[in-house]
């Protein structure tokens, strides 16, 4: 059997020119995952017999009427905090065990109706927090690129089996970056919509104004193609927006003619110096942009400090009041990392929460203000290649301001691209950002940045091994 | 740089939320705290009437 990989897009043309079948698609995911997840750990539960169940339905589907979407037949994963009816769903805890639960969520009820082959439920950090963790009841998930390397969090497994192939796309959730820093330290891409572009029902929260959910996979136009699926209004999430969908496809492939791209240099050059590479990275994206017909225009913005001293205040406030009964009643029953994140919120104050949450008004803003001249921010994903996965600091989010949580704090959607290799041969990644509800626009930007490199042609090394074997 | 707080009135934040840590846990925590003051110190600055976290009704759009 072939190890090739194919995206989304690539499956879905095959199997609507009858060349593919979702079960010969599906059984090479499987082989995959049988081959590499020993030692990726990317799955808590793999949901083998669902899968070919799904595939041989799909594949009847198509064979009757052919497919329904791009989706239909394509093997997916979810991060393990999104509820699936008779499905463990552990949230990465000893406190979710046996946890069943007796309906989907909403953006995994999307994905099913869209056609798609679920292959299983993708590690996470302790309810999507906390880092690393070796004392749960499963390992934390490694990055395919070397597996001594950290995937980020909170969505790792999904950052890893889409990196692997063991899955087509995915679904992660993000708070402060779980979605994006993944996708960077996986040399994937992740998009986190605008808050309330897809419904958050039926997802453990981490924290309810900064939670979003939103697809992973290994091109953009793949993320746009999930996120068709995924957008729209859900009367049962309360923060779900009432707007129409646009066609998320339809700027793919314009470029970036006439584009204006703003840069936030004062992030990655001063606030949080990046590594030569990153650095590099993110300036042959400004010189691909250049080179594209867009006009590049420094942006400045308030230090990514204050963005992420106002998110870790209403971050861990809310996190707090999430798993209070939880932490009050059985708090060995967390792991040491997720447990210190709790304590945390104990010594936060109803003032302090306040404080940040003007602090945030101050910040939308002022963001607000600077997007309204541009049509793409950009700056860095993360400051550099992967850690080793045992030297992942244990208080990241108090030490150093990341480039995310930014864009949580605001709601504004952005998305994380691949822009090369580091010195130690793993990815590397810029991020864009664009206006709320913009999504159409930050894809078209990332699309045409995508098609100028060729980042997308390498996959991990590990990969080979099958092909050799 | 800010300082951290003391045991005692560290131990006073845990007991009012009704958690407890271990002692040697704890310390590595009151060592965590000065970064958390520091934050504290960005968002509890003065702030215009602007920066109320007002609540909408029926937002355009929704």
């Amino acid at each position: 059997m072939s190890t090739d990989i194919l995206t989304i897009s690539e499956a879905a043309a095959l199997i609507k020119a009858g060349k593919l079948s979702p079960v010969e698609l599906t059984e090479m995911c499987l082989s995959r995952v049988k081959a590499f997840e020993p030692e990726l750990h990317a799955f808590v539960t793999l949901t083998e017999d669902r899968a070919r169940a799904d595939a041989k339905k799909a594949e009847a589907q198509i064979k009757a009427s052919g497919p329904t979407s791009p989706l239909h037949g394509i093997p997916i994963g979810l991060k393990d905090i999104i509820d699936t009816k008779g499905i463990l769903t552990t949230c990465q805890s000893a406190h979710n065990i046996g946890n069943i639960p007796d309906t989907d969520a909403t953006c995994a009820a999307a994905l099913d109706a869209a056609g798609t082959v679920l292959m299983g439920k993708l590690t996470t950090h302790e309810f999507a927090d906390g880092g690393p963790s070796f004392d749960l009841p499963w390992p934390p998930s490694r990055n395919p690129w070397n597996t001594q390397r950290f995937t980020a969090g909170s969505s790792s497994g999904t950052g890893a089996a889409v990196a692997a192939g063991l899955v087509l796309g995915g679904l992660g959730t993000d708070t402060g970056g779980s979605i994006r820093g993944p996708a960077a330290l996986c040399g994937i891409v992740g998009l986190k919509p605008t808050y309330g572009l897809v419904s958050r029902a039926g997802v453990a929260p981490a924290a309810y104004s900064l939670d979003h959910i939103g697809p992973m996979a290994w091109t953009t136009e793949d993320c746009a193609l999930m996120l068709q699926a995924l957008a729209g209004h859900d009367p049962a999430d309360p923060a779900s927006a009432n707007r129409a969908v646009p066609d998320y496809t339809a700027g793919l492939g314009k470029g970036a003619k006439g584009l204006k791209v703003g840069v936030l240099s004062r992030w990655h050059e001063t606030d949080r110096p990046v590594a030569p590479a990153v650095k590099a990275g993110i300036d042959a994206a400004i010189a691909a942009y250049d080179s594209l017909g867009a006009e590049i225009v420094e942006i400045k913005l308030s230090a990514m400090h204050e963005y992420n001293a106002a998110g870790f205040f209403i971050s861990t406030v809310e996190r707090g009041a999430a798993y209070e009964r939880m932490m009050l009643k059985n708090p060995e029953k967390f792991g040491q990392r997720y447990r210190d994140r709790l304590v945390f919120a104990a010594l936060c104050t109803g003032m302090d929460y306040v404080q940040a949450l003007r602090r945030r008004r101050e910040l939308i803003a002022e963001m607000a203000a600077a997007m309204a001249g541009v049509d793409v921010l950009l700056t860095a994903g993360n400051p550099d290649e992967a850690p080793p996965i045992d030297q992942v600091p244990r208080w990241d989010n108090l030490d150093k301001p990341n480039f995310t949580m930014a864009f949580n704090l605001t709601g504004m959607p952005a998305i994380c691209v691949p822009a090369g290799f580091g010195p130690n041969g793993l990815p590397i990644s810029i991020q864009l950002a664009a206006r709320p509800f913009a999504e159409a626009m930050l894809l078209r930007a990332a699309h045409a940045f995508e098609q100028a490199t060729a980042w997308r042609d390498r996959r991990p090394d590990m990969l080979g091994l099958a092909k050799a074997a | 740089m800010s300082e951290t707080i003391s045991t005692e009135a560290f131990q006073v934040l845990l007991d009012r939320a009704g958690i407890s840590v271990s002692p040697a846990n704890m310390e590595e925590m009151r060592s965590a705290y000065m970064m958390l003051q520091a934050m504290r110190e960005r968002v509890r600055q003065p702030r215009g009437y602007d920066a109320e976290p007002a609540h909408i009704f029926a937002p355009a759009g929704r």
